[in-house]
């Protein structure tokens, strides 16, 4: 079974330093909750590059290319209509949706993978809303989580409050519904 | 007070003025900028609402007469067939582009002054785009049929013409419609979870948590977001310059003097800058200090916002000039008498009113003493959105009324259908805006925070680098 500790820091640099003392412990299931990014969270955490431009990339250029054979199969190919004499299959005019439709399945592509894919969104229970003060993670306060295995939950704590932590609490997993 | 002082002048006049006054805590600036929302909604306040209610209710009706009777309750004619509908369409959307300017280029460019502001422009970007593409929808004729624009297998096997502008407007407008709402939404989502955590009561608690998905402010979360609102901005930027482009091309890609000019495209963007600053500026005035967001919407904002605004103003007089060079240099003779017919037809009066409004009225912002006046810059605005109305209005329907054979000349008047779409879109627009300013955060409460703190740093190292 798993526990959540989870332990509230008055400075961003105490911290980043908890975060890499945990880490140095062989701790891997470590959070950072705070209402504003926070410089040097990412190397803190090991965080790998995101791969987000990736999705964009992807995305956008399968919308590109769907808008274009869109274009190109329904009037250059299926329903030819002769309209001042242009070719049914004429690129100059296919430019613009073909444009829109790129931006657009990208924007899609980057919102639906952040929240549903990145995030994991919704979910709107999570082990580390069962803590009544982490409401203070959204507006002024700065929290660490670490996910431990539930005997270990309370080394974690101690070593948290040995690190500067202002408050610590453990919630058990299955805590949250 | 520190605050007091920096309100003033500054002491160094290469020093610029402050985009933040004070330095204040995460949660007394939380607890400021969320106000608004949390806090009680005054009278006022809903008189307002009730009046922009009042107006949508015109609206509706209007909608209906049209749906039900008709378009011929419309002024429209032929050869006017584009009239008010058109009119409110550009106008609307033109207006538009300011939020995503603010908010996407601004950011990209590092501009810091945007950061308090962009929230605002945003919403406003959504609801004038709202209002903007209910026009071409019910200019159809047949509204019902709307899906009709869109391709899909049909069993009339006929599809849309993509080698015409108007259905490249039907997914320039979807799209930039669909991505600001995106990018809004996402910008949105740290502040809604700020939201949850703030409210009192626990109905506000579950809805804002459900609308903040569970975001818990996790740095594996953050990371993704950074980079992912960071493209989102880098796609918008050329999207925001397209729509207007595209919205152009309806015009100019035709036939009709006055209309068929290759100067459209840019100049449309810059008009659609200009109209949507005018229209940032004339609701973000009165609501900095109704909300009391003086402290973070600042003269440094009013001031920024009016150099823009004059120098889109001065593209879009560029514009005005250079449709009279290309039609004097063309030798058409149609076109030269488009020109000739704005400044001595029988809709002089509106021409001269539109370049007072366009031309003249910007030039006061050349000032920065009149730049850093709510009340100058808040009539200026105004009078800068009814210009740009009737730009469009000049371009849209008087260029219609003398085309080529003076045997079709036709002069056009609007009916009480087309006044009340025209007024009851602003009604409407107020109405969602107001609902907007007291339901959601309208200042980015995560973005201040981070503003300040970058301010702090930056303090901090000129310090040291003053001590060293």
């Amino acid at each position: 079974m798993k526990s959540y500790v989870l332990g509230e820091f008055a400075a961003e640099q105490v911290l980043l330093d908890a975060v890499r003392g945990l880490r140095g412990r062989g701790h891997a299931r470590l959070d950072l909750h705070t209402p504003v990014p926070v410089h040097g969270a990412e190397e803190a955490l090991g965080l790998r590059r995101s791969t987000v431009p990736i999705v964009a990339l992807v995305a956008g250029v399968t919308g590109a290319l769907s808008g274009y054979l869109l274009q190109w199969w329904t009037v250059g190919v299926d329903f030819p209509i002769n309209l001042g004499n242009r070719p049914p299959h004429s690129p100059p005019a296919f430019i613009p949706v073909t444009f829109e439709l790129g931006v657009l399945f990208s924007a899609v592509g980057i919102f639906a993978a952040l929240l549903f894919g990145y995030f994991a969104f919704p979910r709107v229970h999570h082990p580390v809303f069962e803590v009544e003060a982490f409401r203070s993670a959204s507006v002024d306060g700065l929290w660490l989580s670490a996910q431990v295995e539930a005997a270990e939950a309370d080394a974690v704590a101690a070593e948290l409050r040995r690190m500067g932590a202002r408050q610590v609490s453990i919630v058990p997993e299955e805590a949250a519904p | 007070m520190s605050t007091t002082a920096e309100t003033l002048e500054p002491a160094d006049p290469l020093e610029p003025l402050p985009v933040l006054l004070g330095r204040p805590g995460d949660r007394e600036l939380t607890d400021s900028l969320l106000r608004p929302v949390l806090s009680p909604k005054g009278r006022g306040w809903f008189l307002l609402v009730a009046l922009g209610a009042g107006l949508a209710g015109l609206f509706v009706v209007a909608i209906g007469v049209t749906f039900f009777v008709g378009v011929g309750t419309w002024g429209n004619n032929i050869p006017v067939a584009w009239a008010f509908g058109i009119t409110d369409f550009v106008w609307w959307i033109g207006i538009g582009h300011a939020g995503t300017l603010i908010s996407a280029i601004l950011l990209l460019f590092q501009q810091r002054w945007r950061t308090s502001i962009n929230r605002f422009a945003e919403a406003m970007t959504l609801f004038a785009v709202m209002m903007a593409g209910l026009y071409p929808i019910l200019h159809l004729g047949r509204p019902w049929m709307a899906w009709w624009l869109f391709p899909y297998p049909s069993t009339l096997s006929i599809w849309p013409n993509f080698k015409s502008a108007l259905p490249w407007d039907v997914f320039a407008i979807s799209t930039y419609f669909t991505v600001s709402f995106l990018f809004w939404y996402l910008g949105l989502l740290p502040d809604l979870a700020t939201l949850r955590d703030r409210a009192a009561s626990r109905a506000r608690r579950v809805v804002y948590g459900i609308l903040s998905f569970g975001w818990r402010g996790s740095a594996r979360h953050w990371q993704h977001y950074r980079i992912g609102y960071l493209i989102l901005a880098g796609l918008a930027t050329p999207l925001v310059l397209s729509v207007h482009t595209i919205v152009s091309f309806d015009f100019a890609i035709s036939q009709l003097p006055g209309w068929h000019t290759t100067i459209f495209p840019p100049y449309f963007v810059a008009g659609a800058i200009f109209s949507g600053f005018a229209m940032v500026l004339t609701l973000m005035i009165p609501a900095r200090k109704l909300l009391g967001f003086e402290q973070v919407v600042t003269a440094r904002h009013l001031d920024n916002m009016a150099k823009v605004t004059l120098a889109t103003g001065l593209m879009v007089a560029y514009g005005y000039v250079m449709e009279h060079f290309f039609a004097w240099y063309s030798h058409n003779t149609y076109e030269a008498f488009a020109f000739w017919n704005r400044w001595t037809g029988p809709y002089r009066g509106w021409w001269y009113l539109q370049l007072f409004c366009n031309v003249v009225v910007p030039q006061l912002l050349w000032f920065p003493r009149l730049r850093r006046n709510p009340a100058v810059l808040f009539v200026a605005a105004i009078l800068i959105n009814v210009g740009m109305w009737l730009e469009r209005f000049m371009i849209v329907v008087v260029s219609l009324t003398r085309d080529f054979l003076p045997s079709s000349w036709k002069m056009y008047g609007p009916t009480w259908v087309d006044w009340s779409l025209l007024i009851g879109s602003i009604g409407t627009f107020g109405m969602l805006f107001l609902l907007f300013l007291r339901f959601l955060p309208p200042i980015p409460v995560f973005e201040v925070k981070e503003l300040r703190r970058e301010l702090e740093g930056e303090a901090h190292g000129r310090h040291e680098v003053a001590g060293s």
